[in-house]
Formats: structure tokens, C-alpha cells, sequence
């Protein structure tokens, strides 16, 4: 079905190749998962299989491309589409219409199918998606999951003889994440096609047994028929932290009832919480559950309806958040929303300069932060060059840069091979030993098992389970929240407990 | 995150709600064009009563779902009482003695302040009434399916998809820089120009990634492939649809017979 010669990929302005000497054969009907550290290729080469890396980006490309006989560096991308169909990572932007039956109809509209082949083939698609109870909603109202499922519903409507999923699930919560993982078992059992996953979350896949091709630097480094259980491990075996868990004392940020809906429906439900200097939290839950809301609140960029926030022993309502922003550092979700500054050191010492405390040792702190993210070397570099893995390097160390004494983070793990990842946590807890706070909005267990020591699971705005990190998995087990336990650990092993 | 936008349409069961969304269009741009060949201030109040009185008929409220409407309803006083006081032409109907100088108030006055004013309202809120009870992508469909080239309708509906998100994500971006000490209180306008290129630019790498996560995936589904395409929406139109069209012809034609009537 596939088949690469010698492909290598230099995109213009770059001075190292994407891809290097790739050759790889895939058989009709395999199930194949490609993995690797970020920024290694993976991307790069679904781009290739599926011909939009030679359309829209200009580079130096050679080797060849075969799939199901056509050569994606020569073909049409609409004869290419016929055989290859992409899920992209961020379902929010790969959908083009407003409601779900217009999305998923697209497709084959474009194509001029009759109406009545439209309808069976929509159906046909939603229904192995599982999602045929969305079929009247508008885009709009859906979940990130549910937006995803529709994505890959308007690709499979197509019946495309090869999908290609890259992180498909990067952005979803782990119920949503499971979820999409039982769709893509289901279009392997029912329609039978090569399936190709860009994927981290190797825990997830063991079901399937597929074949692994890990990537580094632009190669394909090893390729395994058989997934093993080394490969399920990989996907967040992050070193254990070197660091001993700090003492606690001290109330850093509180939380009373705090109440707070948007347009009448309630995102936060009467939470009272408090954190403590040298907290490392996890705040758990569903996609809308009220996490960034939760953290949005710490900041004072919201205001509480009902109750109140304290941070450092001071209202947020009535504390404007440049004052709290010197004590309090917050790093967004998308990397690209929080890069300011024309220079990668510019950008790092971006805070201090605003705040008027850029003294030379918090140039030396920068400096050896800069270093120990490696990226020191682009130091001149405009922040914009950087990878994606880079860029949250970078977003970290502009807020370790005044030592804020409260750190709230929103899925900073995202996107982040287990290399990067035990480096941002590393630098948290060494912040956490140090005093400050760190209140970490994740969708990762494996890395909270290893780094935070209690864990917050938000549920419809309320805490279902608030608990030093192992009681809280063991609560968590009790109540079937299986796909929140760390990676391979089964219910059976919390609920034993 | 919610990217529901502010101006959107308000899903109701009531008959405007339900009417073709070309008939819909039709009599905005209809009473639209009235406005201005009619020259009557009283049509020009008749259609701003109408448009008013349509809210509560259709299930609509205008304090609640007209964004801005204190903002609006000052601005069209405004527009009349600037022509009221300022507009001495025509005859004096009201002269009010003011200190030294006197305020003449004159018919021509009035007149223009409600053809300014009026006018003014009216659109705005006729324009509220169409975009709260009509579903943009059933208008987009609609326009497609009587002859607008498809790649000109999906810009029209891909920008409503994005916009919302971008509302959010330039929400998040001022956010950020709140946290990092950014303050707003702008004096020179270097510092302006600063604060802006720090916006937007984050602004635009997003765009500019979205963009190409969605040539891919438009592309991907052969979007562009043929100079025209099917449609799985069957375009119906009900009997409501027809009287309204065949009303709305029947005041074109008046309109056009008054207008040339009075050009006789």
C-alpha cells in the first residue's frame, strides 16, 4: 500500500533535513504507530504520505513516495485525497462548516456525490464513529472529543484506503482520549483499511498490537513488528525526580465557595480549597469541568459570582492582576499565545523587564535556565523559530525568571515527548523545593504519580476527589475513572489497594 | 472554552424564524432600499416600529439580545437632535427663548433628524432582526444553491466558524500579557505601536497555523477538485415562503410607483 525510497526533506530556510533516508513499506491493512521525541519528523512524514508536504512548503525533497501506486510528490493532492485521508491534532482547526451534518457531508459534496449516496455515506460514517446522536448539533456546542470524532468521521466518509491520525488525542481529556482510541479500534475492525497513528500515548495502542516505528532526528530508528510491554512503558516513562518532597506549611492561595458561570451555566460550584507553600498539585478532570477556569480565578482574571479567592492573603477581587502577576506566574495553553518578544532572551527576561526587577543575578538565573532548557544556543533567535517542544521551554523559563512564589500551569505537558517532559517537571519540583507552589492542570497521571503529591478531580465545577496523589488514584479507581490511573495500571491495582 | 459568538443567531420557533432565508434577505434589503427612496418620515418611522415591535413577536428581546443597544439607541438620538438643533431650514415650528440667543426648532429640521436618526435604527435593528432568526449557514447554502460560486459562500462560512475563536484567543493573548506585567495604560505612541505588534503578532502566527491545519483538511476532501459541487440540503421553499416573496414584490412594485409619481 505504501511505499518510501530514500526520502529526505529539507524545509527552505532550514539548515537540517526534516526527513533523512527514509524507506518504508506498509502492507495493505496494517496497523502501524509512529513515535519519537518531538519535533523528530513524525509530522513531517504523514505531511509527505498524504502529498501536502510537497504543495504547501516550499523545501528540497528527494526519494519517492508510492501510495496505493501513486506518487505523492508528483500527484494531484485531490488524486492523493482519494487514497489518504489526515486527522489532524486540533480538531477545532480542521473543521470548515458549522453544523456536524455539513461537516461530514463536505467531503463528498466537493466530490459531486448525489444526494442520496451523501445521506447513506454520512450515515455510514458517523455511525463508525460513534456518532450518530451528534448528527444535528452545531460545531459549536460539541467537546473536543465529540469534535474530533466528526473530524474523523468526515475523512472516513470518503472511505479512504489509508488514515493517517496525528495526535489525534493531544488535546483531549483521558476519558475523550480513550474514547478515540475504541473509534479508531472500531474503523480497524469494520472497514478494514491501513491505519497510521502519530502518537506518545503508547498505552493507549497495546490493545492493538500494532507495528512501531520510532523516529528521531528526521529517521526511522527502530522498527518493531511487535508492540511490547517496553513500548507501553515508553509512552511517559519519565525519570523518577531526583528531588525529596518538600514540607508544607503555610496557606499561599485559598479558595471559599467560589462560584462562577458563564451566560447562566455554572463552571465553578461552591469550591472551597486551599494551597500550600511547596504544593505540588495535579488539578484533574474532564475537558469543561472547570479546571482552567479554577486557574483563571488563582490569577484574578476572573472574578469569583460567589464566594471568594485569596492569594498571598489578599482578594483578588479587589487586587488588580498586574500586582499579582509579580508573584504569580501563569502559562497558558498554547505556546504561541505567550510569545512577546523579538529574541529568545528577550522573550525570557520579558517579565522582570515588565515587573522593573531585572538585576543582573536574575540575568544569570535566566542565563542558566536558558541552558539547562537548551536553549541557549538561540538565544538571538527570534522565539517564533523555535519548535513547539522549544516554545513551552521557553514559555517556563520566561516564568521561572522572576521566581513567582504560585505557579499555575494549563497542560503544559501537551505535545511533550517524555525526554522534555521529566525536564519541565524537574525544573517545577526544584521550584516547589524552593517554596514557591505549582497548581498544574494536566490530563497525564503517569507524570502526576511521579511529580505531584496531591491531586485535585474536578467534576461539573465541583471536587469529586481532593488527596495526596496514591489515596486519590485509589478514590479514583472506586469510581470507575479508569482512564485517569496512571499508564498500565488497571483498576483491579488501585481497587485492591 | 466557549467560542459562541456574541452576534449569533437565536434558534425560536416562531414564523420569521421559520421563513427561507433568501425571502428573509429579500425584505431586508427591501425595506433597506425603502428607507431611502421613500422620502417620508413617516415610512421611516412606520419601519422602525415595525422592526421594534417584530422582537417580542418573533421571541426575541432587544435589551437582551441587540449587543449594545443602550450604545445604539443614544447614537440614533444623537443623529436627530443634532439635525433638530443645528437644521434651520424650512419653517419655524417652536422658538424657544435661551439667554442671549434664541433656539429656533424648524420643520426641515425634525424631518431630516428622523431621516438621519430613523434610518439609522431601523437598519441596525432590521439587520438584528435578520442575523438573530436566520441560521448563517442555511443562508450560505441558500446563496450557493441559487448561484454564488461555493469558494466565495465557505469563506463566508469558515469566517463564521473561526471568528469566534479568534475572539477567544485574542481574549487570551491580552490575558497573557496581563500576567507577564504588560500595562495598558498607554501614553506615546511608541508604546502603542509596541502593545499592538505584541497582539497581533501572536495573533497572526495562530491564524496563519490554523490556516494551514485547514487547507489541509479542506483539501484533503478534494474542496476546489471541480468548478462546481453537489449539495446534500434540498432547497425548499413553503407556502408561507411564497406569500411572503409575492408580498414583497407587491411592495416593490408600489414602491417603484410612488417613486415614479413623485417624479412626475
Amino acid at each position: 500500500m505504501i511505499r518510501i525510497r530514500d526520502l529526505r526533506f529539507k524545509f527552505q530556510g532550514s539548515n537540517r533535513h526534516a526527513l533523512r533516508d527514509i524507506s518504508l513499506d506498509i502492507d495493505p491493512g496494517e496497523f502501524v504507530v509512529i513515535t519519537g521525541p518531538s519535533g523528530c519528523g513524525k509530522s513531517t512524514l504523514a505531511l509527505a504520505l498524504g502529498g501536502y508536504l510537497f504543495r504547501q512548503h516550499a523545501g528540497e525533497a528527494s526519494g519517492s513516495v508510492m501510495v496505493g501506486g501513486l506518487d505523492t510528490r508528483e500527484a494531484e493532492i485531490f488524486d492523493v485525497a482519494e487514497i489518504v485521508g489526515v486527522v489532524q491534532q486540533n480538531p477545532e482547526a480542521q473543521l470548515c462548516t458549522l453544523t456536524v451534518v455539513d461537516e461530514v457531508a463536505f467531503g463528498l459534496e466537493n466530490r459531486r456525490f448525489p444526494r442520496a449516496m451523501i445521506e447513506e455515506r454520512s450515515q455510514w460514517a458517523l455511525e463508525i464513529v460513534g456518532a450518530l446522536d451528534l448528527v444535528d448539533r452545531p460545531l459549536a456546542t460539541l467537546s473536543g472529543g465529540e469534535k474530533q470524532k466528526v473530524a474523523i468521521a468526515a475523512i472516513m466518509a470518503a472511505k479512504p484506503q489509508v488514515l493517517i491520525f496525528d495526535e489525534p488525542t493531544s488535546n483531549l481529556d483521558p476519558t475523550a482520549t480513550g474514547e478515540i482510541f475504541r473509534v479508531i479500534q472500531r474503523i480497524r475492525e469494520k472497514a478494514g483499511i491501513t491505519v497510521i497513528v502519530i502518537e506518545h500515548k503508547l498505552g493507549y495502542l497495546a490493545p492493538f498490537q500494532p507495528r512501531v516505528l520510532t523516529m528521531d532526528s528526521g529517521r526511522i530508528v527502530h522498527d518493531r513488528q511487535q508492540f511490547t510491554r517496553r513500548d507501553a512503558r515508553m509512552s511517559w516513562s519519565a525519570p523518577t525526580p531526583s528531588i525529596g518532597l518538600p514540607s508544607h506549611n503555610g496557606c499561599v492561595a485559598r479558595a471559599e465557595n467560589l462560584t462562577l458561570s458563564y451566560g447562566g451555566v455554572p463552571v465553578l460550584d461552591g469550591i472551597s480549597l486551599d494551597f500550600h507553600m511547596g504544593d505540588f498539585v495535579a488539578v484533574m478532570g474532564n475537558n469543561g469541568s472547570g479546571k482552567t477556569t479554577l486557574l483563571r480565578c488563582l490569577m484574578g482574571l476572573l472574578k469569583p459570582q460567589d464566594g471568594r479567592v485569596e492569594v498571598l492573603g489578599q482578594d483578588t477581587r479587589r487586587l488588580p492582576v498586574s500586582s499579582l502577576a509579580q508573584h504569580v506566574g501563569f502559562i497558558f495553553q498554547n505556546p504561541d499565545h505567550q510569545l512577546f518578544a523579538e529574541t529568545v532572551w528577550e522573550e525570557a527576561t520579558f517579565a522582570p523587564r515588565n515587573f522593573g526587577s531585572l538585576t543582573k543575578e536574575t540575568e544569570n538565573r535566566v542565563a542558566l535556565l536558558l541552558e539547562r532548557c537548551g536553549l541557549q544556543q538561540y538565544r538571538d533567535n527570534h522565539p517564533y523559530r523555535l519548535s513547539y517542544g522549544e516554545k513551552r521551554r521557553l514559555n517556563l523559563t520566561s516564568i521561572l525568571s522572576y521566581q513567582p512564589r504560585l505557579i499555575l500551569l494549563d497542560e503544559i505537558l501537551i505535545g511533550q515527548d517524555p525526554d522534555n517532559a521529566a525536564l519541565i517537571m524537574d525544573l517545577l519540583r526544584e521550584q516547589t523545593q524552593r517554596g514557591s507552589t505549582v497548581v498544574n492542570v494536566t490530563h497525564d497521571p503517569q507524570t502526576t504519580r511521579l511529580y505531584s503529591d496531591r491531586v485535585l478531580f474536578l467534576d461539573g465545577g465541583r471536587v469529586l476527589v481532593d488527596a495526596p496523589t496514591e489515596r486519590a488514584f485509589t478514590q479514583l479507581a472506586h469510581l470507575g475513572l479508569e482512564d485517569y490511573l496512571p499508564n498500565g495500571a488497571t483498576g483491579l491495582q488501585y481497587q485492591k489497594t | 472554552m466557549n467560542t459562541k459568538p456574541k452576534i449569533a443567531y437565536q434558534p425560536r420557533d416562531s414564523w420569521l424564524h421559520q421563513l427561507h432565508p433568501l425571502v428573509k434577505l429579500s425584505w431586508l434589503l427591501g425595506f433597506s432600499v425603502s428607507l431611502f427612496v421613500i422620502s417620508s418620515p413617516v415610512w421611516v418611522l412606520a419601519v422602525l416600529l415595525l422592526a421594534v415591535v417584530c422582537f417580542p413577536l418573533v421571541g426575541l428581546s432587544l435589551r437582551n439580545d441587540v449587543r449594545g443597544m443602550r450604545f445604539l439607541t443614544i447614537t440614533g438620538l444623537v443623529l436627530f437632535l443634532v439635525q433638530i438643533l443645528f437644521n434651520h431650514t424650512g419653517s419655524t415650528v417652536l422658538r424657544l427663548p435661551l439667554g442671549p440667543a434664541n433656539l429656533f426648532i424648524t420643520d426641515m429640521g425634525i424631518t431630516y433628524g428622523i431621516y438621519i436618526g430613523g434610518r439609522f435604527l431601523a437598519l441596525i435593528f432590521l439587520s438584528y432582526l435578520f442575523v438573530l432568526t436566520t441560521e448563517p449557514s442555511a443562508l450560505a447554502y441558500s446563496l450557493m444553491q441559487v448561484g454564488l460560486p461555493y469558494r466565495y459562500g465557505f469563506v463566508f462560512i469558515t469566517a463564521l466558524r473561526l471568528a469566534p475563536i479568534f475572539e477567544v484567543e485574542a481574549n487570551t493573548v491580552y490575558q497573557a500579557q496581563l500576567t507577564r506585567g504588560v500595562q495598558y495604560d498607554v501614553r506615546s505612541p511608541r508604546k502603542f505601536v509596541t502593545l499592538a505588534r505584541q497582539l497581533i503578532l501572536p495573533l497572526l502566527v495562530s491564524a496563519l497555523s490554523k490556516v494551514d491545519d485547514l487547507a489541509v483538511s479542506m483539501e484533503g476532501r478534494c474542496f476546489g477538485k471541480y468548478a462546481t459541487r453537489t449539495y446534500r440540503r434540498v432547497p425548499s421553499y413553503s407556502r408561507r415562503d411564497v406569500l411572503a416573496l409575492l408580498l414583497f414584490l407587491v411592495g416593490v412594485i408600489a414602491m417603484v410607483w410612488f417613486a415614479l409619481l413623485r417624479l412626475l
